[in-house]
């Protein structure tokens, strides 16, 4: 049946894209070692009964593994560093999240603008600049938009 | 006699740490050199386990850097790997630790009576 024919083909060949994406992940250098070996061995796994989907899952994580894995002489890549950077994004902005609701909140239902102060470290600090003629002070009620 | 593990004298066992897919290919490798695919079912054959392509080759790279395996010339597209001398080395002495372990448990299994 040509319809049935043409679901297989379509079939196959999103298997076979499916699993092409998942190595293209790899690094270049490491496409250049194991790619024609790891795509026929993908064809060889789909050919015995192993899910494609999983297949795919496997080449998908060993390429995260690969990407975060540390080489001699490499330095860390530009995925891996996108990856740090975005984690550290949500990470900040959950922190920022966290700390601004609840001073909020008290800054609201108190109705007063009492402000909780430690001082800062003696040694200096390279992310703060202190004011002329003011001591440096660190607030530790984040979020209430004053300084000490 | 089993060997102390504190008598200074046994050699470390490197792939303690290497997880056990990379211990299973040298398993694997051990009676002859085999490519990916023959490797995966092998494996499966000997151990139930089923190795997932991408932790094959990630488990063969890392291998291979602690110059435990060795690829040979490719046969067509697909690479052999054979076990290294230190290779070897390096999976009998983490057999023996794991027999020592495995007789200590049954060992304590008996004298629990369980």
């Amino acid at each position: 049946m040509p319809a049935a024919a043409g679901g297989q083909v379509s079939g196959a060949a999103r298997t076979t894209r499916l699993v092409e994406t998942a190595l293209r992940c790899y690094p270049a250098r490491w496409r250049r070692r194991h790619g024609d070996e790891a795509a026929e061995l993908a064809a060889l796994l789909i050919r015995d009964g192993t899910p494609p989907g999983s297949i795919a899952w496997s080449y998908l994580a060993g390429a995260v593994r690969e990407w975060l894995t540390p080489r001699p002489g490499r330095r860390l890549s530009a995925v891996a560093c996108a990856l740090l950077v975005a984690a550290g994004s949500v990470g900040v902005s959950a922190g920022v999240l966290a700390s601004t609701v609840p001073a909020r909140a008290a800054i609201t239902n108190q109705g007063s603008r009492f402000v909780q102060c430690r001082p800062g470290p003696s040694e200096p600090v390279p992310d703060v600049i202190a004011a002329p003629g003011r001591p440096r002070v660190i607030s530790w009620t984040a979020g209430h938009g004053q300084s000490c | 006699m089993a060997v102390s593990r504190h008598d200074g004298k046994a050699a470390q066992d490197v792939l303690r740490r290497v997880g056990e897919a990379s211990v299973l290919i040298l398993i694997s490798l051990a009676d002859g050199p085999k490519h990916g695919y023959a490797l995966i079912q092998d494996i499966k054959e000997l151990a139930g386990v089923e190795l997932g392509p991408g932790t094959l080759y990630g488990a063969l790279d890392r291998l291979e850097r602690l110059g435990l395996i060795d690829a040979l010339p490719a046969d067509d597209r697909r690479h052999p790997y054979r076990i290294t001398a230190p290779g070897a080395a390096a999976l009998r002495v983490h057999l023996d630790s794991l027999e020592r372990v495995s007789a200590a448990g049954r060992l304590r299994l008996r004298l629990g009576g369980i």
